[in-house]
């Protein structure tokens, strides 16, 4: 018990005297995983609806790579993403391999899956009557979409919550695409894992910390913004 | 044209056979709950699949607005002249002030009249409506009628109904929907007094539907002339306008000659035109001045009048009894 106190009062002491270093990491924390959410969201909630509303060939497909994506182990993602980026792999030329970049890229990858399949999943739960009613408008493919996605506006507000709750606490993708280099792509899950390894907890639980005190603001800020509470 | 419709996965089987839709006409589906009528329709505006390649403007049985404007959703999928034609529809209808409230505001009746003035403002060649006035109040439901033929215009229309006097107000023609089978079809006035079968019989009833002209208002009620024969009903007719009148044959009661008018404002006298035996009751066609009147009556009281072909009667219709739509 002594041994947790301790641990506790060490975390306090690392957050009081917190200089530049660990607000930096906060910082790219936030940014790449804002940065990733929003891409997610953009690509996966017009995804969903077509998912949902849409009837053209490879959906099924498409529907199951959702449901894979949803739950895809972010080391594997993060994995195939550093053979690709790899100085010799397909896309080596570009020079991402270790950039904030590339692990935006892998936690889009992350994302966008789930942002489709919970908006896709919501619009689908409309229900019968607002459904008939869609059809009956005769609108475009882009419009119906668009009518949809508003009507299931609180369906989006979880996409964001659960796309920024995946990435923001994932560290697989992230610390292979990224290799938690110090003042470059550290973030604040792959320095929880290196003071870790460092038998540093004090100052691992002051960045654990921190990490829930974001993501219990994110997804309390998105709730009011969706009109409705978990 | 004649449409044939089936839709297996539902229980009773739709199986439609040469369902007839006249261009310019409005046919009213009529039919008893659970009788296939809304996949049939659904069939129709293509929100099923299985139906006809053509266009139709459809509007759905449960009135839904989306989360939204009121004046935004009655702008969906309309161009601009047609949501200027839907904003007059709807100010007709009383909406006019409501536009730019939030359509979670609004009572079902009133979703239901932006709906109605939304799918009138389309201009595809056909229109579908589902139990277009089940939503609306009762004392509302003729002026709403009134504007949905007039927003039908010539178009060829397909209206859904369970309902004897919204299929009254509204149809030109009538095709009767049984457990997914189609029963009768023909002008209304015909099939509503001479059901072919004993089962449409059930489900429809035996009715007179006649056309004629608004020539007085008394209260509530109202006088028709329908050619010779004047006609008292309750119902809010304009003098001098085309009306519908509309009574069962079971609320005809045939009077001896003579016989003291007691309560019963409509007396015509005439003659037994034809008998039809309907196993429990008899029908009577009873011809009044060149109108004809459809009677029930029982083969008991057939008897005890001795009523045969070409007797003469006096047939009798409480006012209470008949209603008086407008429109033609």
């Amino acid at each position: 018990m002594e041994f947790l106190w301790g641990v506790l009062a060490d975390a306090v002491e690392v957050l009081s005297r917190a200089g530049p270093e660990l607000w930096m990491v906060v910082a790219l924390t936030l940014a790449v995983s804002a940065a990733s959410t929003g891409i997610g969201v953009l690509l996966g909630v017009p995804l969903g609806a077509a998912l949902a509303l849409g009837r053209f060939r490879g959906r099924g497909v498409l529907r199951l790579a959702v449901s894979v994506g949803m739950g895809f182990p972010p080391v594997l993602a993060g994995l195939l993403l550093l053979l690709v980026f790899w100085r010799s792999g397909p896309l080596g030329g570009l020079g991402l391999i270790f950039t904030p970049t590339a692990m935006v890229i892998a936690q889009v990858v992350l994302a966008t899956p789930v942002a489709a399949g919970v908006v896709s999943g919501s619009i689908r739960g409309l229900g019968m009557v607002p459904m008939e009613q869609l059809a009956a408008l005769r609108l475009g493919r882009v419009a119906r979409g668009m009518v949809a996605v508003r009507e299931a506006r609180a369906g989006v507000a979880t996409a964001v919550a659960a796309s920024f709750g995946r990435v923001v606490a994932e560290v697989g993708a992230v610390l292979v695409v990224g290799g938690n280099i110090v003042g470059e792509t550290r973030v604040l899950t792959t320095l929880i894992v290196e003071e870790s390894r460092q038998a540093r907890f004090g100052a691992a639980v002051a960045a654990g910390a921190v990490l829930l005190v974001i993501a219990l603001v994110v997804n309390v800020a998105v709730g009011r913004l969706g009109g409705d509470g978990p | 044209m004649r449409v044939s419709l089936r839709y297996p996965s539902r229980d009773p089987v739709l199986d439609v056979e040469g369902l007839e839709l006249i261009e310019g006409r409005r046919t009213v589906v009529f039919g008893p709950n659970g009788a296939g009528k809304t996949t049939l329709v659904r069939l129709l505006a293509g929100t099923l699949p299985g139906g006809p390649e053509w266009e139709c403007a459809y509007l759905p049985q449960t009135p839904h607005l989306f989360r939204g404007g009121t004046g935004w959703n009655l702008g969906l999928g309309l161009d601009a002249r047609q949501s200027a034609r839907a904003t007059e529809l709807a100010a007709r209808l009383g909406m006019g002030d409501r536009l730019s409230e939030p359509a979670a505001l609004l009572s079902g009746g009133e979703r239901q009249r932006i709906a109605v003035a939304r799918v009138l403002a389309r201009q595809e060649p056909w229109v579908l409506l589902d139990e277009p006035l089940a939503p609306i109040d009762a004392e509302d439901r003729a002026a709403v009628a009134k504007l949905i033929a007039e927003g039908v215009g010539d178009r060829g229309a397909v209206i859904v109904t369970h309902d004897l006097e919204t299929a009254a107000a509204l149809g030109t023609h009538m095709a009767v929907l049984v457990e997914g089978r189609l029963r009768q079809q023909g002008p209304l006035g015909e099939v509503l007094s001479h059901p072919s079968d004993s089962r449409v019989a059930g489900v429809v009833g035996v009715s007179n539907l006649w056309e004629g002209v608004g020539v007085a208002r008394m209260g509530s009620f109202a006088a028709a002339m329908v050619g010779s024969v004047q006609v008292w009903g309750v119902g809010n007719i304009e003098v001098g306008t085309p009306c519908r009148v509309l009574f069962r044959g079971e609320s005809v009661a045939m009077l001896g000659a003579g016989e003291g008018s007691g309560s019963v404002r409509n007396r015509w006298a005439g003659r037994v035109a034809e008998v039809r035996q309907g196993g429990r009751w008899v029908e009577l066609e009873v011809d009044v001045g060149g109108v004809e009147v459809t009677a029930v009556i029982t083969p008991g009281a057939m008897d005890e009048m001795g009523l045969e072909i070409g007797s003469t009667v006096v047939t009798g219709v409480k006012a209470s009894a008949v209603r008086l739509l407008p429109g033609g």
